[in-house]
């Protein structure tokens, strides 16, 4: 395959699966602008990584993987000028216009508890959320099934005092 | 509560895809030239560590070429002590960033990043620390190799200068010191973030 031809079939792989780049970018960017600067690296440090590819795991969990991992690196640079985010300046807010439906309230008020965690919870959460098993979400962590178990409880415990807001 | 939250998910995911969209064109476009933060880090540490080991070089030269006199061989041999350290810590940063796989479990890999971080800032507390020790011993080589000059025989004048050099610079320094001593922490936090993650705890 030319360098071209494998270019683009690469292109094409991540293009079917941009919704990781889009939720991972806007679970540790606060605007638009850093979500556009995240993807670009995650893209970049895909095709660097891409010869490496095996397809031990499926192309989505090895995409999945490195798209956190680019996020958590670059969001701990990020905090060293901004290190809290306050309710009114949580990520995905500028995307969506203010809520008028009870539904958007929701969206906003989960997609605030997410902003939240601390990087490595919000993976965490995010491959939950994802319905990956936890065998999965264990492997591409790094940790032990039963301490993924254990998090996600503890993330859902702290996440149930909202609930009135999130069940409808 | 838990397909509630997935369904809520779901839908936010659905919503995201509807409002951006990839410009795969210019993606692929960029595709031959774009960087990752790792590619840069490593050319820099490659950029100062070719700086270090010419450094080396030159002050073996310079040494080499003054042999016979010790008030020349000795600002020179420290200056290369001081290169051959910055070497050893260069490498070391090489070798981490070289070691960082991003498609390997994440956990392991923020490890490494923050190792990585501590590491460098580590090197630039180092180096800033000795800097200002190294500021004489540069002068009377560079003086000597590039002019000719020999400093020693400027007298008590130039010595005088130098000590207010070097009380003028021990500010800076100490803010220097403390800037990096923040970032310090501030890793050493991460890392332990990190490690309390990766702990199974009942």
């Amino acid at each position: 395959m030319s360098s071209d031809a494998a270019q683009r079939a690469f292109i094409d792989r991540i293009d079917r699966h941009r919704g990781i780049l889009f939720k991972v970018a806007a679970a540790y960017c606060l605007n638009l602008s850093d979500r556009e600067d995240l993807i670009q690296e995650t893209v970049a440090q895909l095709w660097r990584a891409y010869r490496a590819f095996d397809g031990r795991s499926s192309f989505s969990t090895w995409m999945y993987r490195i798209a956190l991992n680019v996020a958590i690196g670059s969001l701990r640079k990020e905090t060293r000028n901004r290190r809290t985010v306050g309710p009114a300046e949580m990520a995905f807010l500028e995307q969506i216009p203010e809520p008028q439906s009870e539904e958007d309230e929701r969206l906003s008020l989960l997609r605030t508890l997410i902003a939240n965690l601390p990087p490595l919870d919000r993976a965490l959460m995010l491959l939950y959320l994802d319905d990956y098993a936890y065998a999965e979400i264990a492997a591409m962590l790094g940790i032990s099934e039963s301490n993924v178990g254990t998090k996600i409880a503890r993330i859902k415990e702290r996440f149930r005092r909202h609930a009135q807001l999130i069940v409808t | 509560m838990e397909s509630a939250l997935k369904s809520l998910w779901a839908e936010s995911n659905r919503r995201l895809e509807a409002s951006m969209r990839l410009n795969a064109v210019l993606l692929e476009n960029n595709l031959g030239t774009a960087k990752t933060s790792l590619n840069r880090l490593m050319r820099e540490v490659v950029f100062e560590l070719a700086i270090d080991v010419a450094g080396i070089v030159l002050l073996g030269t310079f040494a080499a070429a003054h042999a016979a006199q010790l008030r020349f061989v000795i600002p020179a041999v420290a200056l290369d002590l001081y290169a051959i350290a910055l070497v050893v810590l260069g490498g070391r940063q090489l070798a981490a960033i070289r070691s960082i796989d991003y498609g390997r479990p994440v956990a392991g890999v923020q490890s490494q990043l923050e190792a990585l971080r501590i590491l460098r800032i580590r090197t630039t507390q180092w180096a800033s620390l000795f800097a200002p020790l190294m500021w004489v011993p540069l002068a009377i080589v560079l003086l000597k190799g590039l002019a000719g000059v020999d400093l020693y025989a400027a007298g008590t004048g130039w010595l005088l200068a130098n000590v207010l050099f070097g009380l003028a610079v021990i500010p800076i320094a100490i803010y220097v010191a403390r800037r990096f001593e923040a970032r310090l922490q501030d890793a050493v936090a991460s890392r332990d973030a990190i490690r309390r993650f990766e702990e199974a705890r009942p």
